[in-house]
Order: structure tokens, then sequence, then C-alpha cells
């Protein structure tokens, strides 16, 4: 037995010393660390699983880059369009009621900060500057295992020949599928109500010139970001659909609870045709060819999920710390991604200067991070997700087809006075709110969505 | 609302046609396995089978479910979906399994 020794004074780990850090995976968060890192001089290698940085990566998407400009030439950045239009679209079985917003600012720079944009290329484009920042990347390696000492991370093990690598750093940026930090004992499974499956298909439109800036007005390089709710979307399912505009194509695609999805009598496959062949939808995306069909999981416990995000010798980033804010009216992952990749990385960069690389020492990165948005809005929608459990068939079925209902009286073309018509709309909508108590409670509920 | 408002045909493109527009390097052996087989033959619900979008997973006759991975789309949700914790998920070795092209 050795006796336990102290932190100072314990000898030191075995490290190759080639490099101060390791980081799993050439995601966004990954990518943010490695390069906010080697620019500050410490040696980076990145381990990427696939044949490139995106191989495996896919997403809706709207990449929210605050950050990501900062940190990059962003003018070389492979973007698709930015986004000029959100739309918010309640759809019952064959009825649409939809807000669009499309204000003049988003069309001058920078944006809001808000483009679509293609994985496979964008991430690979982002892993190349933390390269050309110094960093090593290798790919077509996958890390299985964490090395330690003493309890302390000190490398990882991956499935190459002699594949153990050391380093006093190791940042985990693994994504929500975090087979790595769970066998590690660092975070629990996430439970299937707190994880979405989604599906979705890149649709391109052969021979036919301007199709989608016609389908969905626009001009340039402005796009659109299209969300769906209710029965039309994701049958009873908590969740959505969405429609985003790349260059030359078309993403489409849903998102629903794993909980709902076993309970549903369609498959994910089948859930994303029925969206596809809705009335309000199909227009927008018929006479395509399919390019690509995808799947992936989003973690979406919100606040609650997120794990110890550091230890001694790691620290855990991205998707795979459950940094994802998914409420219904946000979808955001990327932003929190680059971001907590970005402060993890000042972190270690400040305790390599100190020689240290204990828990305590890496305590500024949550610190940092709950300074910033990305646990501020995590926390300030905790409740929203547990108000909308609550009230999901009012909120996914009953409302989105009251609301149909109610512009069709309110709008009705007969030889009644409007008056009756605003009253038959308003009758309709209360009734399924449960009259002028029920709506008030439920306006109640719900305002800090929007204040 | 009536019920037949007009809807335009939506070509939808078999889940073969869809899983041939992923790359795939097949890595010799299955990366997904079911942890004690028995409990899948007591396993009434299927989650796994009802999850997977790309047909991967599918009922078998003992019931145990048969594992066609070189369709899998490493998606991950089986692994959360499976009520019994019984799903054995690791990634394709080096690199092998499916490549996206646009993500
Ligand atoms: C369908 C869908 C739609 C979404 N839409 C949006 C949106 O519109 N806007 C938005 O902001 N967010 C969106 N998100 C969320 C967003 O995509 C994620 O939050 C973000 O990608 C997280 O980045 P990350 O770097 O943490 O993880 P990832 O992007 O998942 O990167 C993880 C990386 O690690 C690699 N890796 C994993 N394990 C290993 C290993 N053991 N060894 C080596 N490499 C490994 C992976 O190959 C991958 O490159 C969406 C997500 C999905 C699934
Ligand atoms: S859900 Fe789990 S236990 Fe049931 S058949 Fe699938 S893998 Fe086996
Ligand atoms: S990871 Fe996804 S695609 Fe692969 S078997 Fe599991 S559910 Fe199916």
């Amino acid at each position: 037995m050795t006796p336990e020794l102290d932190t100072e004074t314990r000898a030191a780990p075995n490290y190759d010393d080639q490099f101060d850090a390791i980081v799993v995976g050439a995601g966004l968060a990954g990518s943010a660390a490695a390069l906010t890192m080697a620019s500050r001089g410490l040696e980076v290698l990145i381990v990427e699983r696939g044949s490139s940085p995106g191989a495996k990566n896919v997403f809706g998407g709207v990449l929210y880059t605050p950050t990501i400009r900062e940190l990059t030439e962003f003018d070389d950045a492979p973007l698709e369009r930015y986004v000029a239009e959100r739309r918010f679209s309640m759809l019952s079985r064959d009825d649409e009621t939809a807000v669009s917003l499309r204000p003049g600012e988003w069309h001058r720079e920078p944006h809001n900060d808000s483009y679509t944009v293609l994985r496979g290329e964008f991430d690979e484009w982002f892993a190349e500057q933390a390269v050309e920042a110094g960093a090593t990347l290798v790919t077509e390696t996958t890390v299985t295992g964490l090395v330690r000492e003493r309890g302390r991370i000190v490398g990882v093990e991956t499935d190459r020949p002699d594949g153990t690598i050391r380093a006093p750093y190791v940042v985990l940026a693994e994504g929500g599928n975090s087979l790595v930090s769970e066998g590690a004992n660092l975070k629990p499974t996430e439970s299937r109500e707190n994880v979405a499956v989604a599906v979705k298909e890149v649709l391109e439109f052969p021979d036919r010139e301007g199709v989608i800036e016609d389908r969905f007005r626009l001009v340039d390089d402005a796009g659109v970001s299209y969300h769906y709710f209710g029965e039309g979307a994701v049958g009873d399912a908590f969740g959505g659909g969405f429609i985003y505009t790349n260059e030359e194509t078309v993403s489409v695609g849903v998102a629903y609870r794993i909980e709902d999805a076993v309970a549903a009598d369609q498959s994910p496959e089948e859930t994303l045709n029925a969206f596809k062949t809705h009335p309000a939808v199909a227009p927008l995306v018929r006479d395509a060819r399919t390019v690509e069909y995808s799947a992936k999981t989003i973690p979406e416990g919100g606040a609650e999920s997120v794990p110890d995000l550091v230890h001694d010798g790691g620290v855990i980033v991205g998707d795979a710390a459950g940094l994802v804010l998914n409420n219904g009216v946000h979808l955001e992952g990327t932003n929190m991604a680059v971001e907590s990749g970005y402060h993890a990385a000042r972190a270690i960069a400040r305790a390599a200067d100190r020689g240290r690389t204990d828990a305590a020492a890496l305590r500024a990165y949550p610190e940092a991070l709950e300074q910033s948005f990305v646990v501020q809005n995590l926390e300030r929608y905790a409740w929203l997700m547990d108000a909308v459990e609550a009230d999901r068939d009012l909120l996914f079925e009953e409302l989105p087809r009251a609301f149909a209902d109610a512009g069709t009286e309110y709008f009705r073309m007969d030889r009644q006075p409007k008056e009756v018509h605003a009253d038959d709309a308003k009758d309709v909508v209360l009734d399924a709110l449960g009259g002028w108590t029920g709506a008030a409670k439920l306006a109640l509920r719900y305002r800090k969505v929007v204040t | 609302m009536s019920a037949d408002s007009p809807t335009q045909q939506i070509e939808n493109d078999s889940l073969e046609d869809r899983l041939y527009t992923v790359r795939y390097d097949d890595p010799g052996d299955s990366h997904l396995d079911v942890k004690v087989p028995e409990v899948c033959a007591e396993c009434e619900t299927n989650d796994c089978v009802k999850v997977c979008p790309a047909n991967v997973w599918r009922e078998g006759e003992d019931g145990v479910p048969q594992i066609a991975y070189e369709n899998c789309l490493e998606c991950s949700s089986c692994r959360f979906a499976c009520g019994y914790d019984n799903v054995v998920w690791e990634y394709p070795k080096t690199g092998g399994g499916m490549t996206f092209k646009h993500g």
C-alpha cells in the first residue's frame, strides 16, 4: 500500500510529454476548445472517430455564431444561407396556424449570427482552423476509454494499435452519445424521457433552378428556419418538425422524445413521411430527390441533466455535458457547444500556466459558463419542459385544432356580421382552454417563454 | 374542417433507397449486440425495434432481435430506448460504419 499523499507532493503522473491536452471529438465543442488552447500555445491533439471532422455529424440546422465569429476568420466559413425568416407553425391533422418573423435587421450583417450550414463541410473547416492554430488532428480513431492514475484522468485509450495517449488534460467533447464519459462514470446514461430521436433528409430539386427562392420567398443568400408543432408534425409526441433552406438543398426532419417514439404506432421514418405529406408542408418539399437520410439523438434534459463539468485532469463540454436548449421555441446546441469549449480551454490554459491539473484549478470553466448565456438560458427554461409535459394534449392537439377552427370562424365568409364570427372564434379557443380562467392560468404559466 | 383538403403527392423514397444515400464501410463485425438474450426473450415491448429509424433491429423468432448492423446510422436511439438497458452499443472500429456527406 502506498500512503495517501496530497496532490502537490504526489509524484507527477507519467505523461508522454508530447501533448498538453487531448480533445475527444472534432465536433463544434471539440474544435472550439482545441482552437482556443492552441492559440494560447498549448500542444493539442484532437482525436476524431470519423474519416474527417463532420463525417459522422448531423443537425437541423441553424448554426448560431456569436463566438465562432470571434474565434475564426469567419468570412471564409462554409455557410449555406443566413436566416432571414423564422416561422413557428402549429399543425393539426390538416390545418396550419403560423407566426412568421422577418425583421429587416436580419438581412444585414451580422445577420443575427444565425446561418444554416451542413455539418460535413462546416465541421471540417472549423477543425482546420484549430489545426492552423497548431493543433494536431487524427481521424478514424475512436477513444475507447480514459487512462486514470489514482482517480486523476491522465490520458485516453484508442482503438489503434499501441493506442494509449497520455496528457495532463483531457477534453471530453464526444457529443450526446457520450460512451467515454459514461464508461468512466463521469455521468449516468440519460433516461429516454430526456433524449429525442431525430431523423432528417437533405433534399435536392434537380433541374429546377430557383425553386428554393421561389417556394420560400428568398433573394440571394437569405434563408428560412421553419419549426412545426402539434399533431400534424409528430403525432401526439413531444417534439416537432423542421425545414431549413441550404444554398442548393432543403433540410427537412422531425425530432421527438424517445419515450414517446416507443409508445407511438409509427416509426421515426414513418413520422417523417407523415410530416412531409401534411398539406401545409408537402408543397414546400415536393418533387425533390433525397440526397441524404440521417438520424441522431438530441440530449434535452436541460439544466438538471448537466453533470459535474470538471474532474482532476479532465473537463466535459458541449452535448456530452447536456448543454442543449430545446424548449419548442428555441433549439440551440451549437452556440452552447462552442461557448463551453471556449471557456473550458481558457480554464485549462490558465491552470497549465500554474502547473495545476486538479479539478479545483479548472473551476474557472463552470464558473465562466454560469455567468454566460449557456447556464442562464438552461436554467431560465428548466421549468418549461415540466409545464409543457403537463399540458401536452392541450398544447399539441387541442390548441392547434382550436386555433385553426377559430381562424376559420373568424374569417368565415357568409351573410352574418363579423361580430358573430369573432364571437364564434373566441368561443372555440376558450372552449379548448377551459374558459377565461383556464386561459389566464395558461398565459401566466407560459409568459416567461416570451418575456 | 374537411378531411380531404388537397394533398400534394409526395414521393417518399423507400428506406432501402434512403440508406443508399449514406456511405458505409463495413468494419467486419457488429458494433451492436444484446447483453443478455434471455432478457430480450422475456421483453414484450421491443422498444429497440420501434425506435430504430434504419430497421436495424428486427423481431426475431425466439424473441431475441435480429440485428442488421450494416444499416445502422449510429444515432444511438436504441441504446436509450431499451427499458432493460440490454443493448450493447460500441462505435464501429477505426472510423468504420457510416459517413454522412452533408450532415
Ligand atoms: C436533428 C438535430 C437538429 C439540431 N438542430 C440544431 C439547430 O438548428 N441549432 C442548434 O444550435 N443546434 C441544433 N442541434 C444541436 C446541435 O447539433 C448540438 O448541440 C451540437 O452539434 C453539439 O456539438 P458537440 O461538439 O458537443 O457534439 P457533436 O457535434 O456531436 O460532436 C461530437 C464529435 O465527437 C466525435 N466522437 C464521439 N465519440 C468519439 C470517440 N469516442 N472518439 C473519437 N471521436 C468521437 C463525433 O464523431 C463528433 O465529431 C440539433 C441536433 C440534432 C440532432
Ligand atoms: S428493447 Fe431491449 S430487452 Fe427488449 S428486445 Fe430490445 S434490446 Fe431486448
Ligand atoms: S444506433 Fe440508431 S440506427 Fe443504429 S441501430 Fe440504434 S437506433 Fe438503429
